[in-house]
């Protein structure tokens, strides 16, 4: 958290806490069955745009990757491409028990289990599948986390990087891309 | 269907049909609209010709593998389709697991290339002269293929992933409700539980 010297929050955080949390891009990339319940969400019957959600088509303009699901380790290798390449702030909701714990997939040969080994995680949403009311309160949880300044898991990742690249090249195994994306 | 539809004489026919030219395979009726054949490795290309070109079966809807792992070998399904009679032919055929290879039939029916590389990369079984792309539907794959039922899942994914702990007091739920409810358990189920 930034802080001045005497240990409380700068205004200036504040303030960009506050706009940031109220306009937030979300990555428009679906990787499980969980997906099917962002198309009610950001439709009309939920409408999610009301409170500053909307979707966007690439990762360099998203603010927030939403993993709707069990990831198999060919998608991670997408979903880490992709989340390196988001400009930061950046932040990581994972949605569905798949992510949390493997969920039905738990003793599948070719699902990760825990995502936050993976990527940093700033909200998880449990539910197999969550709906549209339980993403948006997760979402909530985010925009509560941002004004406070806690949801820095982006940061989390630049000072462990190592860490989480040893845990992405144990699954996979064919490294193939650049050493670092962003 | 009512029952005086039952009459299996269209599907009694295809089995004649198929006997008449192969006296060495055997066919039955399973059903109404369901026939199916088992025949030699050596055999099966020309079998499944001869349904396409002269019986009929012009589709081919699948093909499927199982694993006989106590027998020591595979069993390929190719599943048949007549679309004018209306028909469905299972033509089975056994092939061993050791160094399992089958004959490439993607010049009978082209969608047979991608269910073949499916069981090249989920069984590991070879087509000599079969051109397709390595991979299907796994990226990086260096272990046993994981259809296989000797391919022990668990231990794969304990040492591949990470388990979240929490895990290891899964009830069986079976027995779980059972109790609840007080409910007997028949006996023969008895032996699926995983309860100790
Ligand atoms: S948690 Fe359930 S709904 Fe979500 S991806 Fe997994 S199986 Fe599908």
């Amino acid at each position: 958290m930034d802080t001045n010297d005497k240990g409380v929050r700068k205004i200036v955080d504040m303030i960009t806490g506050f706009a940031r949390s109220n306009s937030l891009f979300m990555l428009a990339y679906g990787t499980g069955c969980g997906d099917i319940e962002i198309p009610p969400a950001m439709t009309s019957r939920y409408d999610w745009e009301r409170f500053g959600y909307r979707k966007m088509a690439t990762p360099r303009q998203a603010d927030v990757l939403l993993i709707s699901g069990y990831l198999a380790t060919k998608t991670l290798k997408r979903v880490i491409r992709s989340y390196e390449q988001m400009q930061e702030p950046k932040y990581v909701v994972a949605f569905g028990s798949c992510t949390i714990n493997g969920g039905m997939y738990w003793d599948s040969y070719n699902t990760i289990k825990m995502l936050d080994h993976y990527i940093p995680v700033d909200v998880y949403i449990n539910g197999c599948m969550p709906r549209p009311e339980a993403v948006m309160s997760g979402l909530f949880d985010l925009q509560e986390q941002i004004k406070k300044g806690e949801a820095n898991g982006a940061q989390k990742y630049r000072e462990n990087l190592e860490w989480y690249r040893g845990n992405q090249k144990k699954v996979i195994k064919n490294w193939v891309m650049p050493e670092y994306n962003w | 269907m009512t029952t005086e539809n039952n009459n299996l004489e269209r599907e009694e026919a295809v089995v004649v049909a198929l006997k008449a030219t192969f006296p060495d395979l055997t066919a039955r009726v399973k059903r109404i609209r369901r026939v199916e054949a088992s025949v030699s490795k050596a055999l099966t290309p020309s079998v499944l010709v001869h349904a396409k070109n002269v019986l009929g079966y012009k589709a081919l809807s699948h093909i499927s593998c199982v694993d006989w792992i106590e027998d020591e070998h595979f069993e390929l399904v190719y599943i048949l389709w007549n679309p004018d009679e209306k028909i469905q032919l299972l033509i089975k055929t056994l092939i061993s697991r050791e160094n399992a290879t089958m004959e490439n039939i993607d010049t009978i029916w082209r969608q047979a290339n991608t269910y073949q590389r499916e069981m090249r990369e989920m069984f590991g079984i070879e087509f000599p002269g079969f051109v397709g792309a390595k991979e299907f539907l796994l990226e990086d794959w260096d272990d046993m293929p994981p259809m296989r039922r000797d391919f022990d899942t668990k231990e794969f994914v304990k040492e591949a992933f990470f388990l979240r702990p929490g895990r290891e007091d899964a009830k069986d739920v079976r027995d779980t409700i059972a109790k609840r409810s007080k409910e007997e358990i028949p006996e023969f189920a008895k032996k699926y539980s995983r309860e100790k």
